[in-house]
């Protein structure tokens, strides 16, 4: 192999063909980037509308940045959870940059999940064949506003648990359910340490676990359906 | 248009004809240079707000001291102003304010959910969707306008 042609790229460094041809032969990459990266087309019709998913999913891969930097120094525990919050944002070199990417991160994302669901509800994009799709996007809006709910609570402060007490308060009023529902999310009568734990843990893993389960079946979906054309 | 798998399989010189006519074009670097560019700009917009506007920091939480104004963040406005507007349904009964303030919620979680299905009507020009445009309108604006309330009551 002399040269490697990919898409508008020609490979001609020898370590790097002999190198490809080594990860090609065990993994059949060249096949899979062709078809997957250089010869494959995109839509030319999109407004910055059509942008919004796409943002909203960057917008979710750095919080996962951002929010394993902040795990390496957050402490759940009630007594210490503010003071680490504290030591983040006035101690820690660049703590204060990270959490507030971080909180505008999450404002954002919010704004952004929104945005993107108008869009694709004025262009009439969740009609047929996309209904599914809608579905998934729903309950994904869902685990965003789970993600805001659980994430507020995290700081420990006055503001935060009593938000925590009134939220939990109303689906604990209701019939039948309601009661288990409130001692399921507060592990307890009140918002305590079980109760940051729990939250913490929706937060960190069961959350962004169910996310990452569904963005995937949001993408490998539009991968089927395809991008809608324009109206 | 056609499905993404469909346009993957067609042969190189129908791809070559449809970039060339400009009705679609290549993923790399095109549209991939588009994508970096947008995400760059969204953590600009991002970074910026951090400094510039960095998020405050409350007193550490007193379970034995309640604060006299809790509000929650924004996107949580019109769910909570929903339930404060419920309590007027007291006459109904002391049951009455959270049943039906929060299976009002699961209902509006509900219909959001169902929509494509509620949906009969398989156009998309604006013109053939006066219905499902002016719920659209009336929600987005309902939405506005009971976070807007909920702020200032």
């Amino acid at each position: 192999m002399d040269e490697l042609k990919l898409g508008p790229v020609t490979l001609r460094n020898r370590w790097l063909l002999k190198g490809f041809e080594m990860l090609d032969r065990r993994l059949a990459i060249k096949e899979l980037l062709d078809e997957e990266v250089f010869n494959k087309l995109a839509p030319t019709h999109l407004g910055i509308f059509s942008c919004f998913g796409g943002i909203t999913f960057f917008i979710f891969l750095m919080q996962i940045m951002t929010g394993l930097l902040l795990m390496i120094y957050y402490v759940p525990d009630t007594n210490s959870a503010y003071k680490s919050v504290v030591a983040i944002t006035n101690d820690i070199p660049f703590g204060w940059a990270v959490r507030g990417l971080h909180f505008w991160g999450a404002n954002l994302m919010v704004l952004t999940v929104m945005i993107h669901m108008g869009k694709i509800y004025f262009g009439g994009i969740y009609k047929a064949p996309r209904e599914l799709n809608w579905v998934t996007g729903v309950a994904l809006f869902l685990l965003t506003m789970g993600f805001s709910f659980t994430g507020y609570l995290l700081p420990w402060t006055q503001l935060s648990y009593w938000a925590t007490v009134i939220a939990t308060e109303a689906p604990g009023s209701m019939p039948g359910l309601g009661p288990l529902t409130k001692s399921l999310m507060l592990g307890g009568p009140d918002v305590s340490q079980i109760t940051l734990s729990r939250f913490f843990t929706l937060h960190v893993i069961v959350l962004p676990a169910s996310a990452l389960a569904l963005l995937t079946a949001h993408f490998v979906q539009i991968r089927t359906q395809g991008i809608s054309g324009p109206m | 248009m056609k499905k993404e798998v469909e346009i993957k399989h067609l042969p190189m010189e129908e791809k070559n004809r449809l970039v060339a006519e400009g009705k679609m074009h290549w993923f790399f670097p095109n549209h991939i240079v588009e994508q970096i560019i947008i995400c760059v700009v969204v953590f600009l917009i991002l970074i910026t707000l951090a400094t510039l506007f960095p998020p405050t920091l409350d007193e550490m939480a007193d379970p034995f001291s309640t604060p006299e104004h809790i509000k929650p963040e924004w996107y949580f406005l019109a769910p909570y102003q929903e339930l404060k507007l419920a309590e007027k349904l007291m006459f109904i009964g002391a049951w009455a304010p959270k049943v039906i303030g929060v299976s009002m919620q699961g209902v509006v979680v509900g219909l959001l959910f169902a929509i494509p299905f509620l949906d009969p009507n398989p156009h998309r020009q604006y013109a053939k969707r006066k219905i499902a445009l002016t719920l659209g309108v009336l929600g987005v604006l309902g939405f506005i306008g009971i976070t807007i309330w909920g702020h200032f009551s």
